[in-house]
């Protein structure tokens, strides 16, 4: 178990080292980066199946003492959220090795290795016990997302890039202070020391702690108000890196926000976090129906999917926290294919924006199928695994009769199936534009980004097949993150 | 002064390259301190990366020209980082766990040292290169015009 936990950490960073030694042998290259990533995905898998039948595995790394070391805990949320974050990376690098030839792809040198170290980042984002090794991830994740944002050079994504740059610094100082902080008033900040000392300061310091680390990681999140940086910069990037963003990075800021705040027990928190959460929703559904890009649409889309999630941990009950880690789940692949299907568009039509699309539900019958099959599973309707997470996050609120918030997001809901039928039309339906298209000089290998998107699709139905194991699974999780001691005992044990 | 300067192309500002060529070694020196006290007092790989990227900057600014690979450099720091942070799995221990060695040497005294020491030369070698890749990105520094794709 130790050795699969250091091979999702350390597998994907050795393989992005090796990967830029050799950066000018294509071949050795791509299978250098595919390996590292595979083994990762791999170890991962077997990683959840340890966990689910033997309880949470932790590492002490370099056998230090538990106030100053760091500590990698694989519980079962962390155990259940990683194999999907791998698997996706894995897909898009497989994409992106069939995109790089068009004038969209990322440039492949650049892109791989740094690929790597933003796996090795999310690996340990997930796995961490400690909020210091916490930091350190996410500032891995961001400093290789600045790069892979930016490395073409073209004004918009500069320009954009600034922004994006800006607000994670903003954020990162944050957290960076916060860590002093909470330091200074327990003394420690390995999370599960922190379980069980936080409860025990006064209200005002919990209250200053929770809301601190709030700001820190719905900035991470974009959550409602502090999403402005998401759609600027999200869409301006090579399709495969947005993919990536888009189904991950936010995600994480969640996953760390469910972790943080159902430990240290923020109920106090929850209906401030209830109403940021109907507002991420509907802002991000609006604001969906106002774009003219598919990029676009589908960027505003994951702010009002972060609502739900939020919505799910500011119910501070059980249900509620199994709903937002199963609409995690959920969330992550549907997300990135719906990327991978944007990029599938802009090489078939040569933009991604409405009016230069359509009628291509009848030159390509088979995206049309690709994209109907996320698009309503991101909309929440049956049979999908997106009908499921809504279920369980909305079930959870009627339980806690907080109506007002269960009314929000049906009707985000609503506003999001909208949102995907204004891309159906613009895309799929009617005739080809006329309009000149700039068709790109090369338009690299299509059977392999259609393969890795049918892989996708057919991993999001997956997770709607699986959903009652899934369910379970997230019961579980959450079941651990919200009893008192669970957590503390096992990593202490 | 002229003369001990490592350019000669440049001559109407030689007093910086040769304060630079006379503060190499001393910087130098100040960086592999930082490597090794960094052990049990305040310095290590990343200080000792900053030090050495200082120096870099300096010859930079001073127009010495850089044999160094910013890549190479940062790929076998990687490399080293991840095989001292593996290598105890193999022989059962944790993640990163390192072996102390203490050896009395001549001169110098007895000296502690252990498995530590190559991932601060791992850390050093990466802040090394990106200081290097950070300087060539600055002096090539084009933005394409074009549409956001």
């Amino acid at each position: 178990m130790n050795a699969l936990i250091a091979i999702t950490i350390l597998a994907p960073l050795a393989a992005s080292a090796l990967g830029l030694l050799w950066r000018k042998n294509v071949v050795a290259r791509d299978i250098t980066t595919f390996a590292g990533l595979f083994a990762a995905a791999l170890a991962s898998f077997f990683i959840l199946a340890g966990v689910a039948d033997d309880g949470t595995h932790v590492v002490w790394v370099g056998d230090w003492n538990p106030e100053v070391g760091i500590v990698l805990v694989a519980d079962l949320f962390a155990a259940l959220v990683l194999p999907v974050a791998l698997t996706i990376i894995l897909v898009v690098e497989i994409f992106a090795i069939g995109q790089r030839r068009t004038s969209w792809g990322a440039n492949p040198e650049l892109a791989g290795p740094l690929l790597g170290v933003l796996t090795s980042g999310v690996s340990l984002a997930f796995l961490t016990g400690d909020l210091f090794t916490l930091f350190v991830a996410f500032e891995l994740i961001l400093v290789s997302s600045y790069v892979l944002l930016t490395h073409q050079g073209q004004r918009a994504q500069i320009r954009s890039g600034m922004t994006y740059v800006v607000m994670n610094l903003f954020s990162s100082t944050l957290f960076l202070l916060g860590l002093a902080i909470v330091y200074a008033a327990t003394g420690t900040v390995n999370m599960a020391l922190l379980a069980e000392r936080v409860p025990e300061l006064p209200d005002a310091v919990q209250l200053g702690i929770g809301g601190w680390f709030f700001v820190v990681f719905g900035t991470k999140a974009a959550v409602f108000p502090l999403f402005s940086w998401l759609p600027d910069s999200y869409p301006t990037a090579p399709t495969t890196i947005t993919a990536v963003f888009a189904g991950l990075l936010t995600k994480i800021g969640i996953y760390a926000m469910i972790r943080f705040h159902t430990l240290t027990d923020m109920a106090d928190l929850g209906p401030a976090m209830l109403v940021l959460a109907g507002f991420t929703m509907i802002v991000g559904a609006i604001g969906a129906l106002a774009q003219t890009d598919v990029k676009r649409i589908l960027s505003f889309h994951i702010i009002s999917q972060i609502g739900y999630m939020l919505m799910g941990l500011g119910l501070f009950s059980v249900a509620g926290t199994t709903g937002a880690i199963l609409f995690l789940v959920h969330h992550m692949p549907v997300k990135t294919v719906l990327f991978l299907i944007g990029g599938l568009i802009e090489n078939a039509q040569g933009s991604s924006r409405l009016s230069r699309s359509g009628g291509l539900a009848t030159a390509k019958p088979w995206l049309a199928v690709l994209f109907a099959i996320p698009a309503l599973s991101l909309a929440g309707l049956p049979p999908f695994s997106g009908f499921v997470a809504k279920l369980a996050v909305i079930s959870a609120g009627v339980d806690a009769s907080s109506s007002v918030i269960v009314a929000v997001a049906l009707i985000a809901g609503l506003l999001t199936m909208l949102s995907m039928t204004k891309i159906w039309i613009g895309v799929f339906w009617g005739a080809a534009s006329d309009e000149a298209e700039p068709v790109p000089t090369r338009r690299g290998n299509r059977r392999l980004m259609i393969t890795a998107t049918s892989l996708a699709v057919a991993g999001t139905l997956t997770i709607s097949f699986f959903a009652g194991t899934l369910f379970d699974l997230s019961e579980r999780a959450a079941i651990e993150l919200r009893t008192p001691g669970v957590y503390a005992a096992e990593v202490q044990r | 002064m002229t003369d001990t300067s490592p350019t000669t192309h440049n001559k109407s500002f030689s007093v910086l390259p040769a304060s630079v060529a006379l503060i190499t070694p001393i910087a130098a020196f100040a960086g592999i301190y930082l490597l090794f006290a960094g052990h049990n007092n305040p310095g290590g790989g990343f200080a000792a990366g900053l030090v050495f990227g200082a120096i870099v900057t300096l010859r930079s600014l001073a127009g010495v020209p850089n044999r160094l690979d910013a890549t190479s450099l940062i790929c076998a720091g990687v490399l080293i980082v991840v095989a001292v942070a593996a290598a105890p799995l193999f022989f059962g221990d944790a993640l990163l766990d390192q072996k102390v060695v203490s050896i009395t040497l001549p001169v110098l005294g007895k000296i502690k040292s252990g498995s530590a020491l190559p991932f601060d030369i791992g850390v050093t070698a990466i802040v090394v290169g990106l200081v290097i890749a950070l300087l060539s990105g600055l002096r090539t520094g084009d933005v394409t015009e074009g549409d956001s794709p």
